[in-house]
């Protein structure tokens, strides 16, 4: 089965992939309309800034078991049988904010929603765009990352990928992984400035 | 990543009115610059587009997603457009600030830029006989007349090239006409600039970069030395004389006024009124001792270097001097004005006032200051400064102000060494001073308050080099101690020794940022006098804390005019290594002079260091190793 | 094989389910006072407070114990363990062979000494059935006195202020929470409540209710007589292990166990608040009952019990609540003696609706209050649980930006 994969070397930190995961969670589905809306559609993707203010792109993990699902005190953090997504139930939820407490990754906020009920905040965390997923689309936040931060693909092949990395990079005749030379530099440099900005 | 208990400032006043700003529920550029974490990757390597609609666009620097825009521009090209746009706008706006003088001037000659006058008319003569208007007996305002509709055509398209090239070393002007890089006319560039990145026109990212360096150079030997030169035919030319910096300026008992922005225009008028008897008198009706009349970035520099006026800080102060409380009126024209300071001024009694009809901020009074009617709506803007010190609550002024020396003009450099460059010259020779480094630009919250500036300036000058500073930099130098006479103890001995000959400290404050032509200026009278190229100097020029586009203009026509320039923060290029080789090794070859990237000023020192010996041995003189 | 279970509340459901997960065909035997379907407890007091109705309390279908072929003992207690025989002996004799035995029991409101108890509309706050009443009792009700500001008095002030009540408080400590949270996190929430009309008696007990069957007036033992039509006796819980013979197994304060949720006699677990496990902050014995907790504990236990050996890190106390405009979380030793090796670090600043502490010790994080922006809580609790090293300078995890990607280093 497929799921989103975030690669956090690869965030540059433009946070397209909230933009497009508001909207993705809006009524109106378009980014003009939906910064419109009441109550307005928030991403359930955060980036936040690293060690290094480089970008990190933070997303529910789905964990199994998930502990914000054993703390839930409404029974209102379920999994999705067919997709093993961690979901919650809008309304049951009743905001207590024990998943917030359960949470290792701190992904999940606490606001009224477009798809909630009317009137109350809930807890919000992402849903593997399951609605986009239905109809044949893979998850926002994945189209619009044009950096490969995000990709949407079977577990086992991204750790293929991954693994042949490490191997080549071990062997003794290949090249050390290469990272592009533009982006090193600016990586270095920014480390270099985030240790000046004060002490 | 955040990190709340660290110190933001090297400077007492700048970290004790943080913590001010901080208790008074202020947020500053600190705290926005930490929302704003992480900042955009594709910007920050220069690789987003929005020229078009057919866009925007963003290429992936890692190279698997897009590589081009919609409309094909790669990265080279995406890169070098965003860039040469930058420099454009750096261009505009110091051209646009002299094209208000020269305004001036010729309303100083038809008589309705009523309060202003010739204050040099010598220099009014030499800039006239450049540019070739007859002299003779005529009168001064008959000159100033003919010498701004010279001026005037500076800005258009009627002449091969603008008038003060001639003033660079004659092998300077042939690299130029070799490249095609002699400018023009001043908005003539700007405007192709605009006209070439537009898509569809100029698709070469190396022939876009060398009309970005044609634009630079038609502000650094056009607009910027027009504004400079104006300014010292309409205010005077500065003289060295003893002034006072940091937060300290602010008088506890005087109604405090402080001028921030860029153009000479607003300020000198505000300072000539803040002498009239009458509104002293009122001042002290109110129960103030005075006026305080201080300066914050450029507009301040160009205060302090000809009337001595206090300097209270650079660009990260601004916002900082506001939350000391003591603040009756800030009065601000254009340029580097953080839009959130009607918003600061909000959380005291102090008023803010717009003068600029080109700038207008939120939450500021707009009074709109024209050179018919400049001199009225000073009287009222101070009056209504004076009658706001009844309403000030409790006033913390963190520090005790600094001494410090400015008011080095070319001229008054060259009166300093006895009425010729030959003494700096032969010290140079000599190896006392190995060189000279203009450290000039801005603050950027991504450097430590002044962090770039002071350590720079202290590694160069214990190593004999001889620094000048403008803009944000010399505020910072100043308030370090470096801008007084017996500073020259912090100097090498080589250095010690002609400052204390000359009796000048081992850091000259030579302005406000588009003074940094008085360095172009100092350059090519060194290579002229020594019958080379100003590439041929050792010299140098840094810009350790810059962040707006007119520092990119200004390091770009460092450059194109022959100094090698260093640059602290990176700018957005590194999506394209062509563009990063170009600009830092591959101009070596076409205008003898490069950039570097460094944000540590220690490295940077060292960096400097070694080009200055590397162009002292290329000239036959004595080396040292670094 | 039997399996045995005494308690219905989340620790026995959590192992229950766990036991079923890994043996489809194992007796079950559930024993519990509580007849309702199994439910969320710590809900009782959004029932109180208005914003859920009763019916949302079931967290388990009522099939529950069908579904999970459980056979279940409902509506009495056990009486007793018979160790040597291998039998739980329940309230009406009746006696319960088991193979293995989870002692979930949880635990009872901590009862109060005073006159006039007997009065009508004076409640504990602990199961499904008190809260009911309390609903019904608040029809004319103005005015309410709540004993005890720890976790049970100030939820029960908290639902009665919620409800529109006028509410005194009685505590002990200056203000609520105080085995909680720290003074300054303790002053923001008293204030907030006060703001939203609580009234606060410190350092005061009741001496005795007054009333005509039902009760109208609390009279203090400084005389002061309080005029109420409701009283929540809110002192904290007990666990309830009265029916334990400490003589076969080992027990302080709650029954003591090892990591792996087992008592001191093989065979025998327990879990929940009546368990008393080792807390990971304070590094020593603890009773944390609270129901994440209890619903983790049951969980492994189940598991032990069914076969597959889990180790069971120990227990960390943690709380999160919202409190009108305050959202507070709570986790691990917040407040601990000073002096004794912690440090603390505090964000600092005017905003009073804005708070940070934490608290070290060595490289450890060991505790935690966060007041509103509590998003991050849970990253600060897993470094805390599991005994990570702080590499970072502590003051970068109270920033507002901190997040998950800055430990990645």
């Amino acid at each position: 089965m497929k799921q989103v994969v975030v690669h956090p070397e690869r965030c540059v930190g433009c946070m397209q992939c909230m933009l497009a995961c508001a909207t993705a969670h809006s009524r109106s589905l378009m980014l003009f309309a939906a910064v419109q809306e009441t109550p307005q559609p928030k991403a359930r993707i955060h980036v936040g800034a690293g060690c290094f203010n480089e970008g990190f792109p933070n997303r529910c993990r789905h964990c199994d078991p998930a502990p914000c699902q054993m703390a839930c005190l409404a029974g209102a953090i379920y999994r999705s049988d067919s997709t093993g997504t961690v979901m919650i139930n809008p309304d049951r939820c009743i905001n207590c904010a024990s998943c917030a407490m359960a949470c290792p990754y701190g992904v999940i906020r606490f606001h009224e929603d477009p798809l909630g009920p009317a009137g109350h905040a809930i807890a919000v965390k992402c849903d593997n765009c399951s609605a986009r997923v239905a109809k044949g689309q893979i998850p926002a936040c994945v189209e619009i990352c044009k950096a490969g931060a995000l990709t949407y693909e079977e577990m086992d092949t991204a750790m293929r990928r991954k693994n042949r990395a490490v191997a080549r990079s071990m062997s003794t005749d290949a090249d050390p992984p290469v990272m592009p030379a533009g982006v090193a530099l600016l990586k270095s440099i920014k480390q270099s400035e985030l240790q000046l900005s004060g002490s | 990543m955040f990190d709340p208990g660290k110190s933001l400032s090297i400077t007492q006043d700048g970290d004790r009115l943080i913590a001010k700003a901080r208790q008074d529920g202020i947020e500053t550029v600190w705290e926005r610059h930490e929302a704003q974490q992480p900042q955009c990757g594709f910007c920050d390597m220069g690789l987003s587009c929005r020229i078009c609609i057919m866009g925007p666009c963003r290429v992936d620097p890692f190279g698997e997603g897009p590589q081009t825009g919609v409309c094909g521009a790669d990265a080279d090209i995406i890169v070098a457009r965003n860039l040469c746009r930058m420099i454009a706008a750096g261009a505009a706006a110091h051209s646009d600030h002299g094209r208000d003088l020269v305004e001036v001037l010729a309303g100083v000659a038809d008589g309705t830029a009523v309060g202003y006058k010739i204050r040099d008319e010598a220099k009014l003569k030499r800039l006239a006989e450049e540019y070739g208007v007859a002299t003779g007996d005529k009168n001064p305002l008959a000159i100033s007349g003919e010498l701004a509709q010279a001026m005037m055509e500076d800005y258009g398209m009627r002449r091969k090239a603008v008038k003060m090239v001639a003033r660079a070393p004659k092998k300077r002007q042939e690299v130029w006409e070799k490249f095609t890089l002699t400018p023009r006319g001043i908005d003539r560039e700007t405007s192709e600039m605009m006209h070439r990145t537009h898509m569809g026109v100029d698709n070469n990212w190396q022939s876009l970069l060398l009309q970005g360096l044609r634009n630079a150079l038609s502000d650094g030997w056009g607009g910027s030395m027009i504004a400079t030169e104006v300014s010292d035919i309409l205010f005077g030319v500065p003289t060295p004389r003893p002034t006072m910096v940091n937060a300290g300026v602010l008088k506890e008992d005087q109604v405090n006024i402080v001028v921030h922005g860029h153009n000479p225009v607003v300020s000198e008028m505000v300072s000539k009124v803040c002498q009239s008897p009458d509104l002293i008198d009122l001042a002290k009706e109110k129960g103030a001792a005075g006026i305080n009349l201080v300066g914050v970035c450029c507009t301040g520099n160009e205060l302090l270097m000809r009337r001595g006026i206090s300097m209270a800080g650079n660009h990260l102060m601004s916002e900082l001097i506001l939350s000391t409380g003591a603040v009756e009126m800030m009065i601000v024209d254009y340029q580097c004005i953080m839009p959130s300071l009607g918003k600061v001024a909000g959380s005291y009694h102090t008023r803010m006032v717009s003068t600029s009809d080109k700038a207008k901020f939120p939450h500021m009074e707009h009074h709109e200051f024209h050179p018919d009617n400049a001199e009225k709506k000073a009287v009222e803007v101070v009056r209504s400064a004076i009658e706001n010190y009844v309403n000030r609550g409790k006033v913390f002024i963190p520090v005790a102000p600094q001494e410090a020396v400015g008011g080095f003009s070319v001229e008054a450099i060259v009166g300093a060494l006895g009425g010729t460059p030959e003494p700096l010259i032969d010290a140079i020779k000599a190896g006392k001073i190995r060189g000279v480094v203009g450290i000039v630009g801005c603050n950027n919250p991504k450097i430590k308050h002044d962090y770039g500036h002071v350590t720079l300036t202290r590694r160069l000058i214990e190593n004999d080099i001889l620094v000048v500073d403008t803009g944000c930099v010399s505020v910072a130098t100043a308030k370090a101690g470096f801008k007084v006479p017996a500073a020259a103890d912090m100097a090498g001995p080589g250095l010690k020794e002609i400052c204390n000959a000359l009796g000048i400290p081992p850091v000259l404050h030579m302005g406000s940022c588009v003074d940094n032509v008085r360095i172009l200026v100092l350059v090519a009278a060194l290579a002229n006098a020594l019958g080379v190229d100003i590439s041929d100097l050792p010299v140098a020029g840094s810009a350790p804390e810059w962040y707006s586009e007119k520092a990119v203009a200004i390091g770009t026509y460092f450059v194109a005019s022959g100094v090698t320039t260093h640059l602290g923060p990176m700018p957005p290029i590194t999506g394209s290594m062509n563009v990063v080789n170009l600009l830092t090794a591959g101009l070596e070859d076409v205008v003898g002079a490069t950039f570097a990237v460094e944000p540590d000023p220690e490295k940077a020192a060292v960096f400097l260091r070694r080009h200055i010996e590397d162009k002292r041995k290329a000239l036959g003189l004595d080396v040292r190793s670094v | 094989m039997k399996h045995v279970i005494i308690g219905n509340g989340i620790a026995g459901v959590t192992a229950s389910e766990a036991i079923r997960m890994l043996n489809g065909t194992a007796d079950i035997t559930m024993i519990g006072d509580e007849i309702f379907p199994p439910y969320s407890r710590p809900m009782i007091s959004h029932v109180l407070d208005g914003s859920q109705p009763h019916d949302k309390l079931p967290i388990r279908s009522e099939h529950f114990y069908d579904d999970l072929k459980i056979t279940p003992l409902l509506g009495q207690r056990a009486r007793g363990i018979d160790v040597d025989n291998r039998q739980v002996e329940l309230a009406d004799g009746t006696r319960v062979d088991f193979d293995r035995l989870l002692i979930a029991a949880g635990a009872d409101p901590r009862p109060t000494q005073a006159e006039g108890l007997d009065l009508k509309n004076i409640f504990y706050l602990r199961t499904q059935d008190h809260v009911k009443q309390q609903t019904t009792a608040l029809a004319g009700a103005r005015r309410a006195v709540v004993l005890g500001g720890g976790l049970v008095g100030f939820k029960a002030a908290y639902g009665l202020l919620k409800r529109g009540l006028s509410v005194t408080m009685l505590i002990t400590s200056g203000y609520p929470l105080s085995m909680q949270v720290d003074a300054t996190a303790g002053r923001m929430i008293l204030n907030e409540l006060v703001c939203h009309g609580l009234k606060v008696e410190v350092g005061v007990s009741v001496r005795a209710f007054e009333g005509n069957g039902t009760v109208r007036v609390a009279v203090t033992d400084t005389g002061t007589r309080l005029p109420c039509e409701i009283v929540i006796i809110g002192k904290g819980v007990l666990p309830a292990r009265d029916f334990i013979p400490k003589d076969k197994i080992d027990a302080d304060l709650g029954v003591l166990v090892d990591d792996h949720l087992q008592t001191s006699v093989p065979g025998i677990y327990a879990a929940g608040d009546v368990a008393e496990s080792v807390d990971i902050a304070r590094d020593c014995r603890w009773v944390n009952a609270l129901w994440p907790e209890a619903a983790g504990q049951g969980r492994v236990a189940g598991l032990n019990m069914a076969g597959r050996p889990v180790a069971y890190p120990g227990s960390l106390s943690r709380n999160v609540m919202r409190v009108f405009g305050l959202d507070v979380l709570t986790v691990g030793n917040a407040d601990p003696i000073e002096d004794a090796g912690y440090r603390v670090v505090r964000s600092s600043g005017a905003d009073r609706h804005f708070y940070r502490r934490l608290v070290l010790k060595e490289d450890r994080l060991v505790g935690a209050v966060m007041i509103n922006g509590i998003e991050q809580g849970g990253v600060l609790r897993a470094l805390i649980e599991n005994r990570t090293p702080i590499r970072l300078p502590p003051e970068t995890l109270i920033a507002p930006g901190f997040n998950f990607g800055q430990l990645l280093y």
